[in-house]
């Protein structure tokens, strides 16, 4: 249990390692604030003005592309034992979504189950990103 | 890949974690290093070669068994 513990709190991580993933985790909070705000403005009749839909584009975006340009920083510093984890997690994540969505996609073609929304597809990446990455902190520990 | 990274460590009375500070890589790396579970990057390998002031061939071998 502590394995698995030790694993999700990056312990033994350089500090400057761990504050560029604070970095990153931040961003990724904003920007999937900045999505919650949007799903969450359709109760108010505002949620339709252009002012509106301008500025929540423009901010998730903006964050969006914050957060990428902070995740490239955060691998390029990263210690090279947890890149390789990180690199690892990253093929997993995307490679089970697409398969899974491609494999759905054929399910819902032919009307077995509903087509799949874009918010699944960003918590699957996210979940099996998660889960690849403490695999492979507790498989090199 | 085979390595003598935990002998030579030994032989100085480092711990683990002394010998990632010198390295600059987390104690980890390390420890996944010594049991044969990580390769390091080739720029690791001569970090740990000037450290020990030895041929990094000396340090680590190629693993033909498998």
């Amino acid at each position: 249990m502590s394995k698995i513990l030790d694993a999700i709190l990056c312990k033994g991580l350089p500090l400057r390692d761990i504050k560029n993933a604070n970095r990153v985790n931040l961003l990724a909070l904003l920007w999937a604030g900045t999505l919650a705000v949007t799903s969450l403005s359709r109760e108010y009749t505002w949620h339709n003005t252009m002012i509106f839909i301008s500025i929540i584009f423009t901010l998730h975006t903006a964050i969006g592309v914050l957060m990428v340009f902070s995740f490239r920083k955060f691998l390029k510093e990263l210690d090279e034992l947890e890149r390789k984890i990180q690199l690892d997690a990253l093929a997993l994540s995307v490679g089970i979504t697409i398969i899974s969505f491609s494999s759905s996609s054929i399910l819902s073609m032919v009307g077995i189950i509903e087509k799949l929304d874009q918010s699944s597809l960003i918590m699957l990446m996210a979940a099996t990103y998660m889960i690849g990455t403490v695999a492979g902190r507790i498989k090199y520990r | 890949m085979k390595n003598r990274l935990k002998v030579l460590r030994a032989e100085r009375d480092w711990t683990q974690a002394e010998l990632a500070e010198n390295l600059a890589v987390s104690r980890q790396t390390i420890n996944a290093i010594e049991k044969g579970k990580f390769d390091p990057s080739l720029p690791l390998a001569f970090k740990v070669s000037r450290l020990f002031s030895m041929p990094i061939e000396d340090i680590f071998e190629e693993d033909t068994s498998g």
